[in-house]
C-alpha cells in the first residue's frame, strides 16, 4: 500500500511524530541555549540574509532570526498548550453538564456561552491585557476565555448525539446513576472528537495569538513570539522574505504535526474504526 | 457661404465640425491627481474636529488671512498686508481685493468678522480658542470691520505671536469660511471657502473629493508654503482612505493612485527601485525622543538621566530606524528650523560608557530595571525603544519594555504615569510650540515633562518677542539648560517622505510635512 | 400538539431567552472597553492636549457624565434601534455598521458556503476511501490550509495575482449591486483565502464524523442489502456525519460574521471586523458597543438557525 513505511505506519504519522518530536526538542533546548540572545541585537548587519552565522538571517536590528525563533517556540507553543488545556477542561466540564443535564442548567449555561461567543478576541486580550499589565498570562486568559464557549458548544452537541444511543438507554434502565452512564458510556465516546477539538483549537490559538500581533495587540515585543514575528515582518514582505518565511514556516509545520499526530491519534482511539 | 469660402461641401464641414467636438470632449476629460490618506479626514470644519490629515485637506480648500511661508515665517494670505498698534493690542488687516468664495460671493470684512466671531464662539469647539479666551496668547477683545476691506482686531494685551497662532494648521489657519457654510440651524454643512479647490464629495472611510475652483485667484510669485502661488493645475483630487501601507504601495505600483504621503524609511527603500516611482524627501520639523520622568524615584536624580543620555550612539540608532532619512538632533529646535544653526543647537554628544557608568553610580543606581514605554502604531519610537534598551544595557542601566496599544500610551503620557517613554511629537513650525509642549508646571498639568522654574521663565520671554536674534538667544539658553538638566533625550528629526509616480509633475515637499497638491499636473 | 405550534413556541422561547444574552454582552462591553485606559479625547487631541481643551473635548463627547447614566441612556436609545453616533466620524453608528456588515457578510457568506460545499465532497470522499492516497492527499491538503496563518496567505496572494501578475485589483472596494463583475473581482482574492483557511477544519470534522458513521452497523447492513454505494453515502453517511460539522459551520459563520478582522485589514475592505478593531483602538466607544451588539445579535440567530437545523441531520435529538 503506498505511503506505509516498514514499521507499518503512514508517511504521515511519522512526519508527524519527527515534527512534534523536533519542536519539543526546540522549545526544551531553547530554555537553556539559543545560537544568540534573542534579544541581541547588531547594528552593523540588519536585515541579513540566511548565511551560515545566521542560519536564518537577521532582522531589520540585526536580530538572529533561528534563536529568536527558538524562543518564540517556547513562547507560542506555551501559549498554544496552556488555552487549550484550560479551554478544554472548563469547556469539557461545562459542555458535559449542558448537554447531558438538560433543561434550565442546560439553559443558563447556553446564555452565558452565547455572551461570551459574541465576543471578539481582540477586544478581551487588549482588556486583560491592559489590566493585567500585559504579557503571557493576559493573552492565554483572552484566548481561553474566547474559546471556551467553541469547546462548549462542540462537546455539548457530541454529547447530545451519544446520549440518545442505546447503551447509554440500556445503562440507565438497568438502574445506574446519571452520574455513572456518563462517565461509563459518555464521556469515551466523546473522547475522539474532543481530541480532534482539542489539536483543532491549538491549531486555532497559535493562528489567533499571530492574529493578535498582527492586529496589534498580542504578545508584547521585543519578547519573539511566531505571531508578533509574522506582524513585524510585514514591511519586509518583498525586500526580505526571510523574515516572514522562517515564523510562518514555523507555525505551519507546527500545526501539521500536531494535526498529523492527532491524526495517528484518533485512528488508534476510535473503536471499531476502519484502518 | 462658408463651405463656398472654404473651398469644401457641406459634408466635409460636418466631419470637421464633429471631429472637433469628439476631440474636445476628449480633451475636456478631466484630470484627477489621487492621492492616498492613510486615515479618514475627522470633518470638513477647519480647525475643530482635526487631526493632521484633516488640515493637509481643508488647507486646499480654505484659506485664512495669513499662513506660512515655505521658510517657517508667516506671510500674508487674505490680508494682503497688517499693521499692530504701537501697544501691540490692537491689529488691523488690509484685506486683498477681488477675492471671491466658492459660490461667487466677494470677500469682505463682514465674512471675515463672521468667521472670527463664530470661532470665538466656545459652541464651535475651536481648537485654539484657548489662545484667546485669556488662557493662553491674549483675550480677543473685539472683531471689527473697519470698512468693506479692514477689519480690526482688539486683544487685552501685546501677543507678538499672534499671527504666528492664526496661521497654525491645527487652529484650521484661522480659515476664513462664508456663512452659508453653516446650515440656519447653525449646523456645518461644508466649507465654502476661498481657497483653489472645492470640497465636493466626502464619502467616508472611502475617499473626498475636491474640484478646481476656476475663480481663484492666487497671490503672484512661485509655490510658498500655505501663501502663494496657489495654482489648481488638475480638475479634480481624489483623497482615497487606504489605512493599510502595505496595500497603499501595492495600489502606487498598480498605478491607483499617484501620491503616497508620510512613507516609512522602509516604504521608500522598498520602492526606490521601481522605475514609475520617484521620491521626494524633505525634513521635517516633528521630534522623537525619550521621556525620562523626572518625578519618578528612580530616575528624579540629573545624573542618572545624563547617564542614560551618555549611552546613546544617536547617529548610528538614527541611521538604522530612519534609514538614514532622518537627521540626528539633541534639541527641541528642528534641524530644518531657522534657529537652529547656532553650535549649540547642533552639538550632538559622543557616546561615552565609562562616564555614563561613574554618573550612575554617583546617582546611586543599583541596575533596577526601569520600565520604558513604547508602541507599534509609530515603528520609529519602537524602534527607538528597542535599540535604546540595547545601548544602555552595555553601561549596566536596565531598560524593560512594555509594548501599550496607543491609546494606552498616550493616556500614561497625559497623567505622567510612566519612568521611560519612547515618544514622538507632531510637526510644530515655531520652536516655542515645541517649548510650550513640554515646559511646565506637572502639578498642575502632568504632561509636562520639563519644571525648571528657570526653564518656565526664558519661555515666556521667548513668547513674548517676534525679534529673531533674541529669540536665538533665549532657545539657546534653553538648550544649554535642557542638556544639563535632561527631562528627555532628544533624538531625531524625522524627515516627510512622499512616493510618487513619474506622471506626477510639480510637487514639492516642505517642512510643514503638510500635503500641497496646487501647482502640480499630470503629464 | 402540531409541529408547527410547537416549532413557534420553541421559537418564541429562544428569542425570549436571546434577551439576557445580548444584555449581558452590553454590559459586558460597555464596562470591558471603559476599563480600557485612554479616552476619545485624548485620541483626537493627540499630543496637543491640555487640560482645558481635553475637558471641554470630553464634555462635548458626552464622556463626564457618570457611568450608569451613560450606560442607560445608550441602552434605552439601543432599544429604539438608536446606536448613536460615532464619535470619531459623527455618522450614525447603525448606518456605519450596515454598510460594514453587507461587506463583511458577501465575503464571509460565499466564502463558509464554498468551504462547506468542499467540506462535504472532500471529508465524504477521504472518509470512503480511508487509507487511500485519495484520502492522504486531502487530508494533507486540509491540514496544509488550516495550518497557514491567514493574513500570510492573504499577503502572498496579494503580492501574487495583485502586484506581480496583475488580475486582479489590489485596493477598494465596489459593492455588488453597483457592478457585478468589478465588485467580483475585489471579493475573488479574500474569498480565496478564508476558503483555504477555513475548509481544512471543516473537512477534517466531516471527515472524522463520516469515518465514524461509516463503522456502524447499519451501513453494513445497507450495504449487504445491496443499497447502491453512492446512496448509502447521501442517505445514510452525510446526514448522520453531517451534525457535528454543522455545529462548526454555524461557530464559523457567527465567529467571521462577527467580522474578518485581519482578512479586511489585508485587503483594506471597509468591513465589520476592521471597524470593530479600528473603533477599539480608537475608544470609540458607540461604534464598539453598536458593534457587539450588533454580533452578539447575528450570533444569536445564527445558534439559532444551527439548532434548528440539528434535528434534522440527527432526528434523534429534538430541538426542545
Amino acid at each position: 500500500m503506498p505511503g506505509w513505511s516498514k514499521t507499518g505506519f503512514p508517511v504521515q504519522s511519522l512526519l508527524g511524530f519527527v515534527l512534534v518530536g523536533l519542536l519539543l526538542l526546540t522549545v526544551g533546548v531553547a530554555q537553556f541555549w539559543t545560537p544568540y540572545g534573542p534579544l541581541a541585537i547588531d547594528l552593523n548587519a540588519p536585515l541579513a540574509p540566511p548565511s551560515w552565522r545566521h542560519w536564518f538571517g537577521t532582522d531589520e536590528f540585526g536580530r538572529d532570526v533561528l534563536s529568536r525563533a527558538m524562543a518564540g517556540a517556547r513562547i507560542s507553543v506555551g501559549i498554544g498548550c496552556a488555552t487549550v488545556s484550560c479551554a478544554i477542561t472548563a469547556g469539557a466540564l461545562l459542555g458535559t453538564l449542558a448537554g447531558f443535564l438538560r433543561g434550565w442548567t442546560d439553559r443558563v449555561l447556553m446564555t452565558i456561552n452565547d455572551a461570551l461567543l459574541a465576543f471578539p478576541g481582540m477586544l478581551l486580550a487588549l482588556g486583560f491585557i491592559a489590566v493585567f499589565a500585559g504579557g503571557e498570562g493576559a493573552i492565554v486568559l483572552a484566548l481561553s476565555v474566547a474559546y471556551l464557549p467553541s469547546v462548549v458548544r462542540v462537546v455539548r452537541s457530541v454529547v447530545l448525539s451519544i446520549r440518545e444511543r442505546e447503551y447509554v438507554e440500556a445503562s440507565r434502565v438497568m438502574g445506574n446513576s446519571s452520574a455513572y452512564s456518563m462517565l461509563r458510556h459518555v464521556v469515551p465516546n466523546a473522547l475522539p472528537q474532543v481530541a480532534v477539538l482539542a489539536t483543532n483549537l491549538f491549531g486555532w490559538v497559535v493562528l489567533s495569538e499571530s492574529a493578535l500581533s498582527f492586529l496589534g495587540v498580542g504578545i508584547p515585543a521585543p519578547a519573539p513570539s511566531w505571531g508578533n514575528m509574522l506582524a513585524a515582518a510585514r514591511p519586509y514582505l518583498a525586500s526580505a522574505a526571510w523574515l516572514t518565511i522562517a515564523p510562518g514556516a514555523c507555525v505551519m509545520a507546527t500545526l501539521l504535526g500536531v494535526n498529523w499526530l492527532s491524526d495517528t491519534l484518533l485512528e488508534r482511539l476510535r473503536p471499531g474504526s476502519r484502518s | 457661404m462658408l463651405g463656398k469660402a472654404l473651398n469644401k461641401t457641406p459634408r466635409e464641414i460636418l466631419a470637421v465640425v464633429l471631429l472637433a467636438l469628439a476631440t474636445s470632449g476628449v480633451a475636456a476629460a478631466p484630470s484627477v491627481l489621487r492621492a492616498r490618506l492613510n486615515s479618514d479626514i475627522l470633518s470638513s470644519e477647519p480647525g475643530v474636529l482635526r487631526d493632521e490629515n484633516t488640515d493637509a485637506v481643508l488647507l486646499h480648500v480654505v484659506e485664512g488671512l495669513v499662513a506660512y511661508r515655505e521658510d517657517a515665517t508667516v506671510g500674508p494670505l487674505l490680508a494682503q498686508r497688517w499693521e499692530a498698534s504701537v501697544d501691540g493690542r490692537v491689529y488691523t488687516f488690509y484685506l486683498r481685493p477681488g477675492v471671491r468664495f466658492h459660490n461667487g460671493a466677494p470677500l469682505t470684512a463682514s465674512e471675515v468678522v463672521w468667521s472670527f466671531r463664530r470661532y470665538l464662539d466656545p459652541a464651535t469647539h475651536w481648537r485654539c480658542l484657548r489662545e484667546f479666551d485669556g488662557g493662553g496668547l491674549a483675550r480677543i477683545l473685539s472683531v471689527e470691520a473697519v470698512d468693506s476691506l479692514t477689519v480690526r482686531v482688539t486683544l487685552d494685551r501685546a501677543a507678538p505671536l499672534l499671527v504666528q497662532t492664526l496661521a497654525r494648521a491645527d487652529c484650521g489657519e484661522t480659515a476664513i469660511v462664508h456663512p452659508s457654510s453653516v446650515a440656519p440651524d447653525g449646523r456645518w454643512r461644508a466649507p465654502i471657502g476661498t481657497g483653489p479647490f472645492q470640497f465636493s464629495t466626502w464619502k467616508r472611510n472611502q475617499f473626498v473629493e475636491l474640484t478646481r475652483f476656476a475663480g481663484y485667484s492666487a497671490l503672484p510669485g512661485p509655490r510658498d508654503g500655505n501663501t502663494g502661488g496657489k495654482h489648481a493645475d488638475v480638475d479634480v483630487i481624489r483623497f482615497l482612505v487606504i489605512p493599510d501601507g502595505a496595500t497603499a504601495e501595492a495600489a502606487l505600483l498598480r498605478g491607483d493612485v499617484e501620491i503616497l504621503d508620510g512613507l516609512l524609511p522602509l516604504q521608500m527603500s522598498e520602492l526606490r527601485g521601481e522605475a514609475d516611482i520617484r521620491m521626494d524627501v524633505h525634513p521635517a520639523m516633528d521630534c522623537y525622543a525619550l521621556l525620562l520622568q523626572t518625578r519618578d524615584p528612580v530616575l528624579h536624580d540629573p545624573r542618572l538621566r545624563r547617564a542614560i543620555a551618555l549611552t546613546l550612539d544617536v547617529p548610528a540608532l538614527v541611521k538604522n530606524i530612519t534609514l538614514g532619512t532622518g537627521e540626528p538632533n539633541a534639541s527641541l529646535v528642528p534641524t530644518a528650523s531657522p534657529y537652529h544653526a547656532s553650535p549649540v543647537q547642533s552639538h550632538i554628544p559622543a557616546p561615552d560608557l565609562a562616564q555614563a557608568r561613574r554618573l550612575a553610580a554617583a546617582a546611586g543606581y543599583r541596575g533596577e530595571p526601569i520600565h520604558l514605554i513604547t508602541n507599534h502604531r509609530y515603528p520609529a519610537m519602537f524602534a527607538a525603544a528597542v535599540l535604546i534598551q540595547a545601548m544602555a544595557l552595555e553601561a549596566g542601566i536596565h531598560f524593560e519594555i512594555q509594548t501599550l496599544d496607543w491609546a494606552t500610551e498616550l493616556d500614561r503620557y497625559n497623567h505622567g504615569d510612566y519612568q521611560a517613554m519612547a515618544f514622538g511629537y507632531s510637526t510644530r513650525l515655531d520652536p516655542a510650540l515645541t517649548f510650550d509642549a513640554v515646559i511646565g508646571d506637572k502639578d498642575r498639568d502632568p504632561r509636562k515633562i520639563w519644571e525648571d522654574p528657570r526653564a518656565r521663565d526664558l519661555l515666556l520671554q521667548v513668547k513674548s518677542t517676534a525679534d529673531g536674534d533674541s529669540r536665538q538667544m533665549q532657545f539657546d539658553r534653553l538648550q544649554r539648560l535642557f542638556v544639563n538638566d535632561a527631562p528627555a533625550v532628544i533624538l531625531f528629526n524625522s524627515a516627510r517622505i512622499v512616493a510618487l509616480r513619474k506622471n506626477v509633475v510639480g510637487f514639492s515637499g516642505w517642512s510643514a510635512a503638510q500635503l500641497r497638491l496646487w501647482g502640480v499636473r499630470l503629464q | 400538539m402540531n409541529r408547527a405550534a410547537r416549532m413557534g413556541r420553541y421559537l418564541g422561547r429562544r428569542a425570549l431567552l436571546a434577551v439576557p444574552t445580548l444584555l449581558l454582552v452590553a454590559v459586558f462591553v460597555f464596562g470591558l472597553i471603559r476599563m480600557l485606559p485612554g479616552d476619545p479625547a485624548q485620541i483626537m487631541l493627540g499630543d496637543v492636549a491640555d487640560p482645558t481643551s481635553l475637558a471641554a473635548m470630553r464634555h462635548y463627547l458626552g464622556l463626564d457624565r457618570p457611568l450608569p447614566l451613560q450606560f442607560l441612556t445608550w441602552l434605552g436609545h439601543a432599544a429604539k434601534a438608536d446606536l448613536g453616533r460615532s464619535i470619531a466620524t459623527g455618522e450614525p453608528v447603525a448606518t456605519l455598521i450596515l454598510e460594514r456588515f453587507a461587506v463583511t457578510a458577501s465575503i464571509v457568506l460565499s466564502a463558509v458556503f464554498i468551504a462547506t460545499l468542499l467540506a462535504v465532497v472532500g471529508g465524504l470522499l477521504a472518509a470512503w476511501r480511508q487509507s487511500r492516497p485519495i484520502d492522504a492527499l486531502i487530508v494533507g491538503l486540509a491540514s496544509l490550509g488550516l495550518a497557514t496563518p491567514s493574513f500570510w496567505l492573504g499577503l502572498m496572494l496579494l503580492l501574487i495575482f495583485g502586484v506581480h501578475l496583475r488580475w486582479l485589483p489590489v485596493v477598494g472596494y465596489v459593492p455588488l449591486r453597483e457592478s457585478f463583475a468589478v465588485g467580483l473581482s475585489y471579493l475573488v482574492l479574500p474569498v480565496a483565502t478564508l476558503v483555504i483557511v477555513e475548509s481544512g477544519t471543516l473537512i477534517r470534522t466531516l471527515r472524522a464524523g463520516a469515518i465514524e458513521v461509516l463503522g456502524r452497523e447499519y451501513i453494513m447492513h445497507a450495504r449487504a442489502k445491496g443499497v447502491p454505494e453512492r446512496q448509502v453515502l447521501y442517505r445514510h453517511v452525510l446526514p448522520n456525519a453531517f451534525a457535528p460539522t454543522l455545529t462548526l459551520v454555524g461557530l464559523t459563520l457567527g465567529h467571521l460574521l462577527g467580522g474578518a478582522a485581519v482578512i479586511e485589514t489585508v485587503f483594506n475592505l471597509p468591513g465589520l471586523g476592521r471597524l470593530i478593531v479600528d473603533s477599539v483602538l480608537a475608544r470609540d466607544y458607540p461604534v464598539v458597543q453598536g458593534c457587539l451588539l450588533f454580533t452578539a445579535t447575528v450570533y444569536v440567530a445564527v445558534n439559532l438557525v444551527t439548532d434548528l437545523l440539528y434535528p434534522l441531520f440527527d432526528p434523534r435529538v429534538t430541538a426542545t
